[in-house]
């Protein structure tokens, strides 16, 4: 059976970092520092023993109320947090907007505050405008986790990419190691919070595209080029895939979606996959031992070859896995939380 | 009878002593004529005469009937820190939204919410619903208006096109005759070239202006937020500044070919917000050409990062060479250096323009000092809480910024940043010669020189530099409380307003017993 | 504060091997005996009784590590102590009569938790309990079969056990808490 260190989280039990959990909520990584992502990892690493066992359960949030409320159709994130909510024993409520009356015009104001006079305590939301989880946190009581807002954030999905990449990096050191990241940038909150992360891992991080879909990502590259944030490093922003993917150790697919080509973003998909799949050819020009990774749900044949991703090289199964696994432990962390992040000090401070 | 910085005593009726009875609820009303008002050692600017200093006023019966400017030991500490009366001021861009969206703000309430920004007139844009393109509108808010009680000046422009749709010239002509400013489809552009040149030919027939909302609707569809580092990271949709520029590059072309034919055609460009639009705002004045602009107090002080969280000036986000960066060279970004204080998306911030960065406000206050921008108008833009309430993508845009375009103003007169009288200037004589019609006299009072001059009626503010005061719910007099300064103070309490001797607004502890 | 000594290195050695020798005359011998330690100083406390254990009967029992935190009943305690330190159990528990270890019992609630966890995984015989110190103060119906040293204290007091493989010297020690508190912290 397993020990309490492991290659994963590079930490052994006896150099446990100190950092204890102050976030209420979860929104995104840019307010999360480097020692809260360890524990998280960390976190994770029980989590998954806890899924290893023949009883894939704890009592830990046993009695608490867990919500997902979501605003765009969403099965399989939908089913991993609440697997993970029931695998601490949690009650479980979800709300998928097609079914309520949030369709009949109510705000997501009023919705949030039903919800909370209902007993929600966890709210994981997923909302298709970036920001809404902040309004979401104005005014519920509980703990809100980001399940995806808009283009901005996605932290569940980053910190279980970053999970997967340290099982599967030697030494599970990600310092130095190239990332690339291929597909539609401009709309993608996992490339966005994929950025916070990995660049406080310290990776050496690519982001390629056709330029369309990288509008404004070299802005952001260039603020942070001359070191300008702490903690985090620069990176790189280019639509020459083959320089993106040269020696790459990890190279993680984008789904392209079917409506950039009628908003005038790109001229056919099909010129997209010729130009930009990851297909054998270019996944050549990766270390041979580099693995292929993808948020999902992919567009086989778009955006990666069906044989590149169900090769020997694709983590993408294990990414499910670890997804329970992490928001397992977001639900513990926040649960266990006792912080007062975001509470305006006056009126407005929002 | 007052001393600097003390409290105001304002009499009616025969009394013409300081005191009042006690108890009773004595002086003027709202509305009322200002019997009697003296005010000694204050300091006085005069943007038409140019002169500004240590002074005193005496209204009588509505009229200012004396201003003297104190000399030598008389002046002796009295400082422009202190109390200050200026003319009242003239807002050249608000919304009260009335009739059809009496929710987010009625003209009684942005009537009241005026006088207490120191405004005692306010010209009105017609995205009203019914759009304000027939003169029963304007009538209608007239009327309004008048049942208000309150004596700030209320004008209007119409609209450019039939309905704001931006397919046929409204009444313009009826209108006109009306007494409205001009004419404008804000809230939008005049959306076809074609119709806009019309427009121009047929308004400067008519000796009045054009005022345009400068937006290309096709690059700026969807969009949430300026296109910069700031929409980048927070996943927003990009403003690019293209959709501005574009737009006032090409009214500045459809203009030169129509004075060709009309010579009087004129263009305002309304709430300018990028540098490279006041850069052909400069060019084009340069050149001769009858265009005008104005910015706005928003567009002045805050910047894009404010939706990230950041609160701080648009000017303290850069260094004295105008570029972003920090005394230790790293750039000033938001994320770096501490600035992100309140939570992000507040969607009282979300506004058409958007708001820039801290370089084109820079630019915008560039444009003020040499004379580019003729004007700071505020473009008041009430909401309702349902309105704002929402997520930042879904809300209205639309910042509620009578009350406080004074005190924004002064937060930059004391960053050392614009001249006292140069503000005043951009919140009187400015507006008030954009609106001189070229050859047009009838365009109301509008159009009057606004200056401390004696034996005019009394219309002036007074204010106290050295005071602040909280913005918020209950501070505010309009019903639109979306404003991104709620919970902060801001320098420069109004103690008084005065329109055409009536009494505008009274600050309530500024009454002496 | 000031800490009060209450057991020596010498003190601790000799309750860890009385303590081994009641373990085994309670069974009857070593057979189906798993020794289990409570993290994170009932591990090596654990790890040494099975090492006395097999100094005076010959046999190597195996011994495995529990952490609670996942079963604890105060999840307001995560943000203080978030870290887990990770549970191994490299035998099979059902029918084993375990032997949980821990170095502190005061109000029962880790062993109620332990118990809780060790049952997850398995369903042994019988669940008995060692520890080094009981300090009196149970919230709830649970009694220690072997005990190093009864210690009556106050709630106002902290009982402090140090370990060397984890503070590089064996000693218990009892100080005085800066303020009272509010409820006893489970994890004592």
């Amino acid at each position: 059976m397993t020990t309490v260190a492991s290659a994963a989280t590079g930490v052994p039990a006896t150099g446990i970092p100190a950092a204890a959990w102050h976030h209420r909520h979860l929104i995104d990584l840019d307010v999360v520092t480097w020692p809260e992502i360890e524990l998280i990892m960390r976190t994770t690493e029980e989590m998954k023993h806890v899924l290893a066992r023949p009883i894939r359960k704890v009592p830990a949030l046993n009695g608490r109320r867990v919500t997902t409320l979501f605003y765009e159709a969403s099965t399989r994130t939908r089913v991993s947090f609440e697997t993970a909510a029931r695998n601490l024993s949690a009650d479980v409520v979800s709300v998928s907007t097609a079914t309520s009356s949030v369709t009949k015009g109510e705000s997501l104001v009023d919705t949030i505050r039903t919800l909370e006079a209902l007993g929600a305590e966890i709210l994981v939301l997923r909302h298709s405008v970036s920001g809404a989880p902040y309004l979401a946190a104005e005014i519920f009581g509980g703990h809100v986790l980001n399940g995806g807002d808009g283009w901005h954030a996605h932290p569940t999905q980053a910190l279980l990419d970053l999970y997967t990449m340290r099982e599967h990096i030697p030494g599970g050191d990600l310092h130095g190691r190239k990332v690339a990241i291929v597909g539609d940038i401009l709309h993608s909150r996992v490339a966005r919070s994929n950025i916070w992360s990995l660049t406080a891992a310290g990776a050496d991080l690519w982001l390629c595209g056709p330029a369309t879909l990288l509008r404004g990502m070299d802005r952001w590259a260039g603020a942070w080029a001359g070191g300008a944030i702490p903690g985090h490093g620069r990176f790189n922003v280019t639509s020459d895939i083959d320089a993106a993917l040269r020696d790459a150790d990890v190279v993680m697919g984008l789904r392209i979606q079917r409506e950039r080509m009628s908003s005038g973003l790109l001229p056919s998909l099909r010129e997209y996959s010729a130009r930009f799949q990851l297909n054998a050819e270019r996944m050549s020009l990766a270390k041979p031992d580099a693995i292929v990774m993808h948020p999902g749900p992919m567009n086989e044949g778009v955006e990666i070859a069906p044989d590149v991703a169900t090769s020997g090289r694709s983590v993408i199964t294990d990414q499910v896995t670890n997804g329970v696994a992490v928001r397992m432990a977001l639900l513990y962390l926040l649960a266990g939380s006792h912080d007062a992040a975001y509470e305006p000090a006056h009126e407005g401070a929002r | 009878m007052t001393t600097q910085g003390g409290a105001l005593g304002l009499t009616e009726g025969g009394a013409s002593g300081p005191s009042r009875p006690a108890g009773a609820s004595a002086g003027p009303g709202i509305g009322d004529t200002v019997e009697r008002f003296e005010l000694e050692k204050a300091w006085l600017v005069d943007p038409v005469s140019g002169r500004e200093g240590p002074g005193e006023i005496v209204v009588t019966d509505g009229v200012l009937e004396s201003v003297v400017w104190l000399e030598g030991e008389e002046a002796k500490g009295v400082s422009d820190k202190g109390v200050i009366v200026a003319p009242g001021f003239f807002d050249l861009h608000a919304h009260f939204r009335e009739p059809g969206f009496e929710d987010a703000e009625t003209v009684a309430t942005g009537a009241a919410a005026a006088a207490h920004g120191g405004y005692t007139s306010v010209a009105l844009m017609p995205n009203t619903q019914p759009a304000l393109d027939e003169p029963g509108v304007l009538a209608r808010i007239r009327s309004a208006a008048a049942a208000s009680g309150s004596p700030v000046e209320v004008l209007a422009f119409g609209a450019v096109s039939a309905g704001r749709a931006g397919e046929q010239l409204s009444a313009m002509g009826e209108l006109a005759d009306g007494g409205v400013l001009g004419y404008s489809d804000d809230g939008s552009p005049v959306k076809s070239a074609k119709l806009m040149r019309s427009a121009m030919l047929y308004a400067g027939m008519l000796g009045l202006p054009i005022v345009e909302h400068a937006e290309d609707l096709e690059l700026t569809a969807g969009a949430e937020a300026h296109e910069g580092y700031v929409a980048s990271v927070l996943g927003l949709a990009g403003w690019p500044a293209a959709g501005e520029v574009q737009a006032v590059s090409r009214d500045i072309a459809i203009l030169t070919d129509a004075l060709l034919d009309e010579p009087r055609a004129r263009l305002h460009l309304t709430h300018v917000s990028t540098a490279e639009a006041l850069e052909l705002v400069r060019r084009a004045k340069a050149r001769g050409l009858p265009v005008t602009c104005d910015v706005t107090p928003h567009h002045l002080a805050f910047t894009d990062e404010w939706i990230a969280g950041s609160r701080r000036w648009a000017w303290e986000a850069l260094d004295t060479d105008g570029r972003p960066r920090d005394p230790a060279g790293r750039s000033r970004d938001p994320w770096a250096d501490g600035a992100l204080t309140a939570t992000p998306y507040n969607t009282s911030l979300r506004v058409n323009p958007p708001l820039r960065t801290a370089a084109d406000a820079a630019a915008c206050l560039a444009a003020l000092i040499d004379g580019t921008a003729d004007a700071v108008a505020t473009d008041h833009a009430p909401h309702t809480a349902v309105d704002k309430e929402v997520e930042f993508g879904r809300a209205s845009n639309g910042i509620s910024g009578i009350e406080t375009a004074l005190g924004v103003l002064l937060a930059l007169v004391d960053a050392g940043k614009l001249p006292l009288a140069r503000a005043i200037a951009a919140l009187t004589t400015g507006p008030a010669g954009v609106v001189a019609a070229a050859g047009r006299t009838s365009a109301t009072s509008a159009a009057r020189p606004r200056g401390l001059t004696e034996g005019a009626p009394a219309d002036l503010v007074v204010f106290d530099r050295s005071d602040r005061w909280r913005v918020a719910s209950e501070s505010l007099l309009s019903k639109g409380k979306n404003s991104p300064l709620l919970g902060r103070d801001i320098p420069g309490r109004v103690l008084l307003t005065i329109a055409a001797g009536r009494l505008a607004y009274e600050d309530p502890s500024a009454c002496e017993e | 504060m000031t800490d009060r000594q209450i057991m020596t290195g010498d003190e601790i050695r000799r309750a860890i091997v009385r303590i081994s020798h009641e373990i085994v005359e309670k069974q009857a011998g070593t057979q189906g005996l798993a020794i289990v330690g409570i993290q994170r100083r009932g591990v090596p406390l654990a790890t040494r009784i099975a090492g006395a254990i097999e100094e005076h009967e010959g046999v190597r029992l195996p011994v495995g590590a529990l952490d609670i935190t996942f079963y604890r009943d105060d999840l307001s305690l995560v943000a203080q102590q978030p870290i887990v330190k990770g549970t191994d159990l490299p035998f099979d528990l059902n029918g084993a009569t375990i032997v949980l270890v821990d170095d502190v019992l005061y109000t029962g609630r880790t062993i109620r938790a332990a118990m809780d966890a060790l049952i997850d995984f398995g369903r042994p015989r019988a669940i008995r309990l060692a520890v080094l110190i009981d300090r009196g103060h149970r919230e709830l119906p649970i009694r220690a079969d072997h005990v190093g040293k009864n210690v009556p204290t106050s709630r106002e007091e902290i009982v402090q056990v140090h370990v060397a493989e984890i503070d590089g010297l064996d000693e218990v020690s009892i100080a005085r808490r800066l303020r009272a508190p509010e409820t006893a912290p489970a994890a004592d």
